[in-house]
Formats: structure tokens, sequence, C-alpha cells
């Protein structure tokens, strides 16, 4: 019995997945020869540890997953970049031991490092006009780096705010946000990705753009017109400069976008739609037994742009060309292409070796291979039916959604429903979908706890990936994890593909809820130690310009911090002045940062090594305040104090 | 146990006995607080202002190796005057003692001495004999002197800009340890201060990356090298090494990629500004850390650094790269490991490089760490630079240095020792020549050797053996033999090598009878006595008491060296039984009385009896006769020795007992007895022999190599006939 001979259909996999939990079953598929998912020295311990259930496979355990863990001393092999979720920042985990190093906030406020408390932080999240945060909450789903020639070049990572539509840019050398763009006129701005070339100018071999998608139409523009007309709702796929960060063009498309791809060779990308119907309601957005992967033609979008054949929505004023079907009839001056998928697809990838793109089915069991010179013809007039760029459409199994490719020509993907990790050869499903019944398209199965949602494999997503590790990120913990209340952690579980069977080697608790991860080898990561001093305007790079200067009621506090002391051990204001403190670390020893906490102003803040930062607030409560650091620094750590006295 | 504390305690107070009229020593031996080596506010335990006039405050230790900046007080501003240096804190160089001179150093913002203070020493001769006054006179020639000055012991010599510096005499080891402490220190900080410029060397170009070596290979090449310290090294016990370190330097492409990998290498790379370079350690092995924790809260990794001659680079904490793995294949697992990036100006890969860990010696005694260093050279194979090796003139090490000046004189001194080595080799030759009455032939060139050994060996060239260079042989073979040490003093060395060989061959009273200054002394004066008349005056002890007596040295021997297992520093001062320091080094009108008077006192008693310190007391002579008796060569007897005492009687050293037998322990070797041996008027068998042959008309042959007339035999024809048929 071969693994191609499981069938899915919409009944049987559950059973299926029944019977590789069962362990009284277990002996007796071991005897039918099934070994999906099982190796045959697991076979063989599983066996008699009926009579001994807890030892036996606790003392095989230490040494098989030994090679996994990082003792003291060692280090890890990857960095792995996950979103966080809802809880609107990003975090950067080691594998493959899965320890978190750091979160970095992005969309969220954070009380440790100040994020949303200093004014440099406030300007970059964006502020009301009285200098309160535009917002305070955000989504992040899709993290991904810019590239140079196929590789990530360690500058840039860049992260999604579903929430209120904005693109956040992490640079890396000091794993900080640094940009935070909102795009006008789009809700649900989910999927994201940057290119990887520029598709005409050939030197330019590295990220200039990101593309994002929205998944959620609305009326253009969303000012209290057509509220109650969906069909008048509509879609903008953007185009962000990734050096600048302002947004170059946005395209109006048919349906929604989710999530998004680009192509190695810059000219194509895309995003997988699940509601071509512009369903308001979900059991509309189900109704077509096909939705579509949609391309986008980069080139001639650009030329358009420049041709001013565009509008604009609102108070925006980024061009918008129109990318809807009715206005692409000819694919030689096509802006887009509407490649038709299964039923609601969820995810697209692009495979290493460039050639193919991977939507996922989602509600059909099947992922569909896209050749993107296919696409390319289309958009030239020599292929008649989009469709036909579809050139593999194997059944792995049910809920399939995000796709990883290692370095031997297979596809990982997560499927949601089976709750498992699907192993298949991408050329076996192009040769199975021309018609040859021998093609092995499905290779393993692992089940997974619980329900994955993203998957992605080390180095994936580069034009180099390693085959080493798939990680998969998974929706439930349930059971796994010592509990801790009705909210669950989330588990990532890591698993070895270098074999010809995955074998999942660890389970790793995350706190709700990363969407999507990239693991990138650690030599590929270039990071500052300390600050430049000379990158801060406002820094204070003397002592002796320390102080207290007034302006009418606005007061400046220049303040540098060396370990154990604040340079002002006090300073004085008035009641009802505006007072910006200016605090600069003039320490140059690597991880010696100093915190500044002022109690019942609400404010708390850190500065690294030789940076610089400021918070603005109002003196409105007269007394004596003790300032003091809040990051150990020094044995007379608790000695760093300085006394802020507000006058009557 | 007991009584090893018991000897232990008494020994100082004997010591103190002996010794109490000495001149008082300031700072021999002295304790010094703990806190002096590792405390931050090092000035709060040294007296910094002594070396730095007119400071007011010190900063903390700063900068690797460390020292403090000096400042005054000038109303509201501090002005920086200098810095000052602990030389324990930057060297280690040992003096005479085997025991580093700790010193304060004082230098100004020119980069001139301004102080110099000895905070202690272990210096015997400085205790006894020469004052440490001269010590300290020694130092205040560094005054006023810039630290980039060529500056050497001995003349100053102009026309190659070097300065020289009066030695002491009898110290010169000492002084010449001191110099080097001196240059070193005070470069050391000059260079951390920019007073003095890094040498800028030439950068290395590489050739390209062909194929990639294994470890093995690198091995192999000398591109990875390998610094191990053991435990006991450090004061520490325990199995394995303690520090056991593999290093190299990976901006060469063909090492660095080998270490790092492609990417590795590349990403690496792409990180260094021109003029960085990047090496990189791993340890497979060890107890220790070579990266400790000093680097977290002050930034600066006090455990290694790297070394181009003169120019030392460190590491703080912006220096220091991930080494994720090493690619190499057959590279050892490791616990610890870095990528360090050589910022400083000047270094140069095309050039050798020491990779040196900064430790710390544990004394087991104290338990007081001292600063103790280890080093490995370091030097990309030809193939790995492009033209292959540059030319490197390395500066002789001092030792060499001191033999180079002396050239003339060790070969004098060589040519001196083979000299008098030949005319005792011809001994049998020049024994027949002479006889009873006429005994020049021997003492031509035995009075030579003396006179020329006190004169040139003993008063000129102050090269005396001692006891004390034994004590130290066994201290350095226990626990660390520093060929340093000993070649620092050219003629002692050579006289050694000669002396151990020659004990093996003759016998100890090869060196002792005919080279030992001071034993050329005691009997010369004892035969100048003779002969000025004083012959009557002149007397032997009784045997009974000498035999009982002679034991005496063997025991002032092993008193020594028990001593010195215990306190060299009291074994050094015990030493002073020997007359040689007061005699040649110092002067025996330069010491203080008793030790005058205990020499003179010596000496004037061998105007009367012969030999008295070498019979009795001489623990030089003890050490030297027990290996005599495993001498190839000895004196030739007769079968009728046994019961003649002719020889015993005139025997100057009694080494002769009641049956004739020379012990070999003793004897002089001054040949008298076989001077008897082939004479024969002389010597009473041979005297019978002349006379029977003489009576009964036979002829005298010549005598043989056994000290006999060669017989006169009947040779009957018979036996003649069967010898032929045999």
């Amino acid at each position: 019995m071969s693994i191609e001979d499981i069938k899915h259909d919409d009944a049987s996999p559950v059973p299926a997945r029944r019977r590789f939990l069962n362990s009284a079953a277990l002996a007796g598929l071991a005897g039918a020869g099934l070994s999906v998912g099982l190796s045959a020295c697991k076979q063989e311990a599983a066996a008699p540890a009926a009579g001994a259930p807890a030892a036996a496979p606790a003392a095989h355990g230490a040494g098989e997953y030994g090679k996994y863990e990082v003792p003291p001393g060692q280090l890890d092999e990857y960095y792995s970049f996950s979103s966080g979720g809802h809880s609107g920042e990003v975090r950067i985990y080691g594998m493959p031991s899965g320890r978190l190093f750091k979160r970095i906030p992005v969309f969220n406020m954070d009380c440790l490092v100040g994020w949303g408390i200093t004014n440099e932080s406030k300007a970059i999240i964006g502020t009301k006009p009285d200098g309160s945060l535009k917002y305070h909450t955000g989504d992040t789903h899709h993290v991904h780096q810019s590239y140079v020639d196929g590789m990530y070049d360690g500058k840039y990572m860049f992260v999604n705010d579903k929430i209120h539509g904005r693109l956040a840019r992490i640079r890396m050398d000091t794993m900080e946000t640094d940009k935070i763009t909102e795009l006008p006129n789009v809700q649900g701005f989910h999927g994201t990705f940057p290119d990887k070339r520029d598709p005409v100018d050939e030197k330019i071999n590295h990220t200039t753009r990101v593309f994002c998608g929205s998944e959620f139409s609305i009326p253009l523009p969303n000012d209290g017109n057509d509220m109650n007309d969906p069909t008048k709702y509509h879609s903008l796929f953007t185009c962000v400069d990734s050096e600048s960060m302002e947004v170059r063009w946005q395209v109006l498309i048919d349906g929604n976008c989710d999530l998004v791809a680009t192509s190695f060779d810059g000219k194509l990308a895309a995003t997988n739609q699940y509601n071509t119907e512009m369903g308001a309601h979900y059991q509309d957005m189900m109704s077509s037994e096909r939705d579509a992967c949609l391309f986008f033609n980069v080139a001639r979008i650009e030329e358009a742009v420049k041709a001013g054949k565009t509008k604009t929505y609102g108070s925006s004023k980024v061009p918008v060309v129109d990318g809807t079907k009715a206005a692409n009839q000819d694919p030689k001056t096509a802006l887009t292409c509407y490649v038709p998928i299964p039923k609601n697809p969820h995810g697209v990838n692009a495979s290493p070796d460039g050639k193919y793109f991977v939507c996922s089915g989602k509600l059909s069991p099947t992922a569909s291979v896209i050749q993107l010179d296919l696409v390319l013809k289309w958009f030239d007039g020599d292929l008649k039916d989009p469709r036909d760029a579809v050139v593999g459409e194997p059944e792995i199994g049910l809920g399939p959604l995000h796709t990883g490719f290692d370095n031997k020509g297979n596809a990982y993907t997560t499927l949601f429903l089976d709750s498992q990790i699907v192993k298949w050869n991408v050329e076996a499903a192009i040769q199975s979908f021309k018609g040859d019944k021998n093609a092995k398209v499905v290779l393993d199965r692992v089940d997974v706890q619980y329900q994955p949602g993203h998957g992605f494999t080390s180095m994936g997503e580069t034009k180099a990936p390693d085959g080493k590790y798939f990680l998969s990120d998974n929706k439930f913990s349930k059971d796994r994890f010592l509990p801790v209340g009705p909210l669950h952690p989330e588990t990532a579980q890591l698993i070895d593909i270098s074999g010809d069977k995955m074998k999942v080697v660890a389970d790793h608790a995350v706190y709700s809820e990363p969407h999507d991860s990239i693991i990138v080898k650690r030599e590929l990561i270039k990071t500052r130690q300390v600050y430049n001093l000379d990158d801060f305007p406002n820094a204070i790079k003397d002592p002796k310009e320390s102080g207290v200067e007034r302006k009418g009621n606005k007061v400046t506090v220049k303040m540098v911090s060396q370990a154990p002391a604040f340079s002002l051990p006090e300073f004085t204001v008035k009641k009802g002045d505006e007072v910006t403190i200016i605090l600069t670390n003039l320490d140059k020893v690597e991880d010696l940062t100093h915190g500044f906490a002022i109690p019942k102003y609400d404010i708390n803040f850190i500065v690294n090594p030789q940076e610089t930062k400021s918070v603005t607030f109002k003196a409105d409560k007269p007394g004596v305040y003790w300032c003091y650091c809040t990051n150990f620094c020094h044995a007379l750590h608790l000695e760093m104090r300085s006394r802020m006295i507000v006058e009557k | 146990m007991f009584a090893l504390r018991a000897l232990r305690r008494l020994l100082p107070a004997l010591a103190g006995l002996v010794l109490a009229s000495a001149a008082h020593a300031n700072t021999y031996e002295v304790k010094l607080p703990p806190e002096l080596s590792t405390s931050p506010k090092m000035c709060d335990y040294a007296p910094c202002t002594e070396v730095m006039p007119g400071a007011t405050s010190f900063s903390e230790r700063k900068g690797q190796p460390p020292f403090v900046e000096a400042y005054k007080d000038d109303g509201s501003q501090k002005k920086l005057l200098g810095y000052v240096m602990l030389s324990t804190d930057i060297t280690d160089t040992p003096a005479y003692s085997g025991k580093p001179v700790v010193t304060l150093i004082g230098m100004d913002t020119t980069g001139k001495f301004v102080g110099v203070k000895i905070l202690k020493h272990s210096e015997p001769i400085l205790l006894l004999g020469i004052p440490e006054s001269s010590l300290i006179k020694f130092n205040n020639q560094y005054l006023g002197k810039f630290v980039g000055d060529n500056i050497e012991i001995g003349k100053s010599r102009p026309d190659e800009n070097l300065i020289g510096l009066d030695a002491i005499t009898g110290a010169t080891v000492t002084v010449i340890s001191q110099n080097q402490v001196m240059m070193t220190s005070g470069t050391a900080v000059a260079k951390q201060v920019g007073i003095l410029k890094p040498v800028i060397r030439p950068q290395a170009k590489f050739p390209p990356a062909t194929t990639i070596p294994s470890w093995a290979e690198l091995v192999e090449d000398g591109s990875v090298q390998r610094l191990t310290v053991k435990p006991e090294e450090v004061g520490l016990k325990g199995d394995g090494p303690y520090m056991d370190l593999w290093f190299g330097y990976l901006n060469q492409p063909t090492v660095g990629q080998a270490i790092l990998g492609k990417d590795g290498y590349a990403s690496l790379m792409s990180r260094l500004k021109e003029g960085e370079h990047a090496i990189f350690i791993i340890k497979p092995a060890g107890m220790d850390s070579f990266k400790g924790s000093g680097f977290v809260r002050g930034g600066i990794y006090d455990r290694v650094q790297v070394r181009q001659d003169k120019d030392s680079f460190t590491f703080r904490d912006l220096d220091y790269v991930n080494l994720w793995s090493v690619s190499a294949t057959g590279a050892p697992a490791f616990s610890e490991s870095a990528i360090f990036i050589i910022r400083g100006k000047g270094f140069s890969a095309a050039y050798p490089w020491k990779l040196v860990f900064l430790g710390n010696k544990i004394d087991k005694e104290t338990a007081t760490k001292t600063f103790a260093n280890f080093d490995k050279e370091y030097w990309l194979a030809d193939k790995y630079l492009e033209g292959g090796r540059p030319v490197v003139v390395k500066p002789d090490p001092t030792w060499l240095k001191v033999w180079k000046e002396r050239a003339f004189e060790i070969a004098g001194f060589i040519v001196f020792l083979l000299a008098i080595s030949a005319a005792y080799a011809s001994r049998d030759k020049l024994v027949r020549r002479a006889n009873r009455q006429r005994r020049w032939p021997v003492n031509a060139f035995k009075y030579t050797g003396w006179v020329i050994s006190i004169g040139f060996v003993g008063f000129s060239a102050m090269a005396q053996p001692s006891i004390t260079q034994v004590l130290t042989w066994f201290h350095s073979l226990l626990f660390q033999w520093k060929w340093e040490l000993f070649l620092s003093d050219p003629l002692i060395f050579v006289f050694w090598v000669f002396i151990i060989v020659t004990v093996f061959i003759w016998g100890r009273g090869f060196f002792c009878g005919w080279l030992c200054p001071f034993g050329s002394l005691s009997e010369l004066l004892f035969r100048l006595g003779r002969l000025v008349g004083l012959k009557r005056f002149q007397f032997q002890l009784p045997k009974p008491l000498h035999d009982k007596l002679k034991w005496v040295k063997y025991v002032v021997f092993f008193g020594l060296l028990a001593v010195s297992f215990f306190s060299m520093g009291l074994a050094e001062k015990l030493a002073e039984v020997e007359p040689f320091k007061t005699t040649f080094l110092v002067g025996i009108t330069n010491r203080s009385w008793p030790y005058s008077l205990f020499a003179a006192g010596l000496l004037g008693l061998s105007i009367f009896i012969e030999r008295p310190f070498c019979k009795y007391l001489c623990p030089l002579g003890a050490s030297l006769a027990m290996p005599t008796t495993f001498r190839w060569f000895g004196l030739k007897r007769k079968d009728e020795c046994t019961s003649c005492k002719a020889c015993a009687k005139g025997c100057g050293s009694q080494a002769i007992d009641a049956k004739g037998n020379i012990d070999q322990r003793e004897c002089m070797l001054c040949l008298d007895c076989m001077v008897l041996y082939y004479d024969d008027h002389a010597c009473p068998p041979l005297a019978q022999e002349r006379k029977r042959r003489t009576k009964a008309g036979q002829p005298l042959t010549p005598i043989n190599g056994k000290g006999y007339f060669i017989p006169i035999h009947q040779v009957p024809a018979e036996a003649q006939k069967k010898g032929a048929t045999a």
C-alpha cells in the first residue's frame, strides 16, 4: 500500500488521521507496511511501548532530539522572523532552539522600550494633531525581507498591519521599526511581498518595491457613500517604494486580494483571490467553483502610470490604474491576468527555481501550479486562456493553505483541516496533470498538533533554500503545553525535512499569534552592536550640554546617561509647562542600555548605547518625582536616579 | 609535619641572626597588598605621587595592558600630567631571582620617564652585598629619557642612536631585566596613548582562493595555530589543558573560506573597512573561558590580545563577531568561539604576529595572583601571500645581545678553558717530565690557570660559579626551565657547561683545583705563604679530625637545598657561607664588616691551612663531589699503594686514606701523587726496584704506563716455539 493509495475525499481524512494517532491501531498498520509519518524505528519502539508506555519513548527521545537543541555557549543556526498577529509586533526567534530573542514593537505600544511613548516612535507610528497616537492597535501577518539577487540582503524587513492598512519597515541593522506608511483607500491589508528585481532595468537586481493586497473591499472613497451597495465596493492592489516608503501606485481590481507573491525576475506580482464573487457575506464568497490568482504586469502598470492613465480617489494623490477584467480584455495591453483557481484559494508562493507559483485550494483539496512563463505568454497574446497557465493541480489533502519549498524540487503544504504537512513533488504534479499515471506526487505526510496555518522552509523564499527545516505555525495547541488558562499559546512545530521522511523534532510554544515567518541563515544578518551618536540630530554629545532650557512654557531638559548616573541629579519645571526630556546614552559598552521612567507621568523608555530619545508631556502635577533607570545597567543601578521637581 | 613547620619558623629566625647586621633592605620580598594588582584604583595602593611629581589625582586603571592617568588639579581644570604604570601589569620579565621586580613607573605626556620606584624585589644580590640604593641609582638614569629611544645597558653608541646605561657591577642580570621591564612597560603605554605611533607595515596581498583546504591541511601549513596553557603554568591542578585555543587569520581568502565557508567569508569581509583584519579563536578544550566576563561591563576583552612586534592590539565588545561554526572538514568541536576584528593601524598579515593569552598565575603558597601571559606565533605560509613571506629581521633576544657584545670575552674564556683542559689531558706526559724537586712542568700550567682564573674570571668577569646557581637549577628543573635566565650571563653559562662535562670526565677536582677562582686564590695564598717562609706555621688538621670535618660541606649543601624549597630567598641569604660574592663580585672592602671579616678570615687561614674553605665548607664543592663518583678517568695507583704511605703524606687535600685509596671526591687533582708515580727517586716501590736493578747490574728500562720499569724477561726458546705453533 503506497502513499498515493490513500485517497483523500471529503470524508476520509479525519478517520485516516485518527488511525495515525491511535496507538492501538499502530501495530496493525505497521504490519500492513504503512509507513506514513512513521519511521521504521518508531514502529519498533512503539510496539514494546504498549507494556511500558512512558519509559521507553522517553529514553529513546533524549538522544534522538538532542541535535535539535542548542547547548550552553552554542548559537542557533537560523533566525526565524515571525509576525505577531494582533499583538501588532514582530518577533525574532532562534532556530532550531525556538528561543525568543526579541519582540520588535511595530504597530503596538511597548512600555519596555518606550515604543509609542517617545517622540521618535510616535513620529514613526503617526499622530493626531494633538500629538497623541493615531492608532494603538495593529495586526501583523506577513514578514518578508529585502532581496539582492534573489537572496536576503539583510537590509530591511517589511510587515503589514491588517487592521489599519499600514506597511511598516524594520531596518535589519538595529532590528527596529523605522518607517510606517498608511495605504490610502484600502482595508484588510493582508498579503505583502517585496519585489526581487526590477522588471525593466536589468541592473536593478534588488528590492525596490513592496506590493500590498487589500482583502476587504470598500466604497471608493470610503467617505459615507455607497455603503449599502456592495457591488460598488472595490479592492486596490498597492505598490510602495521600498526606500522612500511612499506609495507609488495602486491598481483597481475585480475581487479581493489575499496573499501576495513576486517573481524572481521582477516581472510579475500576484495575489490570490478568494472572493471574486465580491460577496459581502461569507456564504456569498464561496458561491463560485473557481476564484483566481491575479497577476500584475509590473512593467505595464508603471508605463500606464507614467502615461497618466490614472485616476485618484478621495484625498489620496496616489495614481490608480484600472486593473479590472473589463478594462483589460486585450492580453497584449492588459495590466492584469486573472488565472482561475479552484474554490477560495489561500496562499500563493513562489518556487525557488523562479518557474512557478503555487496557489493552495483551501476549500479545494488541491494546490495549483502556475507556470510563470505561460502567464507572460498570455500577456504577449500567445496563450489563449489564462487557465492554461495552470500546469499542475494535485490533490494533496484537506484545507491546503501555504506552501514552502526545499532544494530538491519538493513542496510542503500545510493542510489545515487534515492537521498535516504534506510533502509533494512539483515536477511529478505537473507530469500527473499531463496524464502520467505513474507520477508519484505526494511523497510523505506528517501530523502536526494542531491545525497548521502558515508553514515555511528554511531559506525557502530565496533562490537557494537549504531543505533543512520546515516550521509549522499551528493555530491551536490544546493539550501540548502546561495549561495557562483559557488563552493557549500556539504551537510552532519544527520539522526536519532533510531526509525522505519528515520528522517533527520540536514543539515551541509561541504567544498568540504568529501568522507567517521566514527562516534566515544567521550569516545573512548583520546587526549593529551600538548606535551611532551622529544618527540623532538631537543627541547631547557632551555631558556639559546638560541643563534645562526654557522658552515661554516650553521647557527642554537635556540629559545624558553614563552608568550609573544621569547627568542631572535633579531638574525643576513649573506646573503647566510643556516639558521635553532629551536623553542621550553616552555609554559605549555593548548591551549597556539605560531606562528612564517618570512615576505618575506614565513615561518609560530605554536608551541603548549611543542612542538619543525624547519624550514630551505636560507637567500637570506639582511635586517631587523620582525618575529612575529601569533597565539594569550597573552595580549602582538602583542609585541611578534623577529628581523631577514640578513647582506649583 | 610539626618538625617542618617548626623548621620553617626557625629558619627565618636563624637567618635574622645571621643577617642581624646586614644592611636593611626596604623592598626585598615585602608583602604587597593584593589589591595593588587587581583594584581599579591602583593608586590607592601604590605611591603613584612618588613617580609622578605634582600629580593630585589619578584615574582608575584603564587600557590593556592597564595604566592610570595622572592629573593635576589646576583650579577647576584637571590637567593631564602623564601616566603611571605598574610593571607587573604589563610584563612578567623575571629578574635574577626568577621573579619580577615590581616597579612603579611614571611617564609624562611627552613620553619621558619622570619617576621609577621599586615596590618589591626578590633579588638576593640586592639584599646582601649590593645596596638597594644602587638599583635606585640605576633606575634614576631613566629620568628624563624618552621611551621611544634605544636604551640599552652598556656604553652609549651615538652612531647607532643607542643610549647606554651604567650597569650595576655584580648585578648585570638584574639590570638587564630591569631595562627590559622599563622599556616594555613604557612602550606598551606610550603606544596606547599615542605617544609612540604604531609602526605602519605594508599590507599583505593575497592570491585568490583556489582549492579550499581541510582542517588537517590548515594545521599542516600553519594557517591555524594552537595555543595551549597547562594548569600548572597558572598554578592550578587538573587533567587536560587549562586553555587550549586554535586560532587563525581570516582575511586571507583561502584560509577565511576554509574556516567560514564562502558565504560566511563574504559576509565577514563586507563588515570590514580597509585596514581592518579578522582573526578567529575556538576553544576545543580548557578549564576556563578565553572571553571571561570583563567585556560585559567594561567592554574590553581582557584575556586575549594580538601582538605584532611591540604593537599590541586589544579587542573591545564592538570588535567581536560571532563565529557560528568552522566549516573546514575535520575541525575540532569547540565550546567557545570568537571572531575578533583588529582595527588598530599598523597590523599586517604579511608579518608574523602573536596571539597572547593574558593569564594569571596563582601562587600556591600565598594564593596571590600574578600576571602571566602565554603566546603563540602566527605567520601565513608563503603560498598564502602574494610574493611569499617578506624578509623579517627579528631583534635579537636580550641574552643573544649580551653574547654578541661579549663575544671576545666569551671566546677568550673558552680558549682558556680548552687550553687548561688540554694541559690536564696530557698530564701523563707532564708528570713524567716532572719529579719531586722539579714540579714546574705541571705547575706552570696550573699556576697560569689560577692566575687567569683569579684575575680574569673572578675579579674582572665575575664569573665565579656559586651554589645559588645549583639551587636555581634544581628549582628550574622542578618548576620551569627558562633558558633565557641562564643564558643572560654567558660566562657563567659556559663555565657551567664546562664544569658539568669535566666533572663526569675527570671529577670535580679539575674545576676545584685548577679553575675555581676562589679555590685558586686560596691555594695560591698557601703557596705564597710557603714561598715567603711561613712554611713552619703551615699545618694540616689531624687526619681523623679532617675525615670528620670534610662532611660538613655536604651538610651545608643539603641544608641549603632543603631551605631553598621553603624559601629560595632565605637559601640565597644563607648561601653567603660562600665568600665568593664578597671576594669577587662586591669587593672585600665594599661590604659590611661581618662579610668582609668572614671572607678575609678564610683567605687568611688559607695561608696556613691548604684550602680550608674547599675542604670543609664549600657547598658548591660538595654538590660537585657527589657526581664525581661517576667520573670516567681517575688517577693511577699501584698495588703497593695499599701499604705505602708516601703519597698520602704529601697530599695537600688529605684525600688519600690509610689504605692508599684516593678519595676522588676530595681530590683537587694537583697531580703531586702522579709526579711521584713515575719518579724512580720518590715512589718507594719504584726506588726499590731502581736500587735492586742498579745493584744487580740490570738495565733501567723505561717506566711503563703502570708506573713500573718495563720488566726484563728471560724468554725461553721453547715457549717461543709453543707460542708460534699455538
